[in-house]
């Protein structure tokens, strides 16, 4: 073998693993192991602070189904239909830079951080979007609360796991998850956060949409901490998304693993080596 | 000591990227299709180092002569950083090779999924986490 042979070899390696690597996550849930527990506040609750990363073993990554056999929502006849609608009359609202909301911001790829206070915690997102979540264990929700896309959201303490209470959603440009799957405005969520030790946070949620789904269903995610020097940084979405007069309707095909993209793409043509260096 | 030197920057760039993130604004297969990778070699005139998306202008000369403008889009400007992909690396009149998908919607727009620079170098200009193909 030659030189520019093995030359060309490790390029092409150093191309594959770019782009293998470019869009897996770090790191599975079982990889991150921790001795450390959970940090407590002054007031002896876990502190869910910290910044979290999403991990490889989420999958399908960006579906609401992912913990249901064949990911098969219950949808209603009338969730059937919303769902069709998404599908073939409605541009993904997250790249138009509408908020994602809950649960889907819960089903994402993307990292986010929790600042955790004595009556508040505040969920930052990427693209500079936010919740912050009252606690307090008197609070009650609004006869009517204005819709919104995280919802009305009330948190309380149940022992060491936080509990936010969500209902009051929008029902217009908003998809559940990533493959459009929809909900409607009878949308009730309930996120049950816990940090079971310093590396992790994990949540259970409740999806309760009587319109759109026939049964309440459950989805759950484990997260692990990330790098101390790790933190969100600006994201204007609304900066230069010139991909919004191209993008067509619904999220594409779904692969029969549940995620959205194509099974069986065209390959790019072959990587042109590098020139042996003179 | 040139091989051992290529070595150490194939181990850096996989150390480099299994430290990633993902990064999805929106779905690939809602812009771009799938069935028609294209290889797209032009001279830069434009450089857009914007969320959420990096947007580079290439004029392709076609077979026939004319000159057509593309638009080649890639990841949010934070995960090119962090792959070593920096705005520096692409320089007005630069010739760029770019291999990716065409926009669905038929305009010369495409997917920068990978990116040949002048210098040989290969950079991955992919929106990571877009079910794009890997």
């Amino acid at each position: 073998m030659t030189r520019d042979t093995l030359r060309s070899i490790l390029v092409a390696g150093v191309f594959a693993l770019t782009t293998v690597n470019a869009s897996a996550q770090p790191l599975t849930v079982d990889d991150f192991k921790s001795t450390r527990p959970a940090p407590r506040t002054a007031s002896g609750k876990p502190d869910l602070s910290g910044y979290w990363k999403g991990t490889r073993d989420t999958k399908p990554g960006g579906n609401i189904g992912k913990d249901l056999p064949g990911w098969r929502l219950p949808l209603t006849e009338a969730g059937e239909a919303a769902l069709r609608h998404n599908l073939t009359a409605t541009v993904d609202p997250e790249a138009l830079c509408i908020i994602g909301g809950i649960p889907r911001h819960n089903a994402s790829g993307l990292p986010f951080e929790v600042l955790q206070g004595v009556n508040k915690v505040a969920f930052l997102y990427w693209y500079s979007y936010f919740r912050l979540i009252p606690i307090d264990p008197t609070r009650k929700h609004a006869d009517d609360p204005d819709p919104s896309f995280f919802g009305e959201a009330l948190g309380r303490w149940e022992g060491d796991t936080l509990v936010i209470d969500s209902i009051g959603f929008k029902d217009e440009r908003v998809w559940i998850d990533e493959n459009a799957n929809p909900h409607s405005d009878a949308l009730h969520v309930v996120e049950r956060w816990t940090r079971p030790d310093f590396d992790h946070i994990r949540v259970e949620t409740l999806i309760d949409d009587s319109k759109f789904y026939t049964r309440p269903f459950t989805y759950s995610r484990t997260w692990v901490l990330g790098k101390p020097e790790e933190e969100l940084h600006e994201y204007s979405c609304s900066e230069n998304n010139v991909h919004k007069d191209h993008l067509g309707f619904g999220p594409g095909p779904i692969r029969k693993d549940g995620t959205r993209g194509y099974d069986d793409p065209a390959p790019l043509p072959p990587p042109i080596p590098r020139p042996p260096a003179k | 000591m040139r091989l051992k030197l290529l070595v150490v920057i194939a181990s850096t760039a996989a150390a480099l990227v299994t430290q990633g993130r993902l990064y999805a604004h929106h779905s690939f297969a809602a812009q771009y299709d799938g069935t028609q990778s294209i290889r797209l070699i032009g001279t830069l005139t434009k450089v857009e180092w914007t969320n959420p998306h990096t947007y580079f202008y290439l004029d392709v000369k076609e077979p026939d002569g004319t000159v057509v403008q593309w638009a080649c889009e890639a990841g949010a400007p934070g995960a090119l950083s962090r792959r070593g992909f920096k705005r520096g690396d692409l320089k007005i009149g630069d010739t760029i090779i770019v291999d990716g998908y065409r926009a669905r919607d038929g305009s010369h727009l495409a997917d920068a999924r990978r990116v040949t620079l002048p210098d040989g170098r290969i950079v991955s200009g992919a929106s990571a986490g877009d079910g794009g193909p890997q």
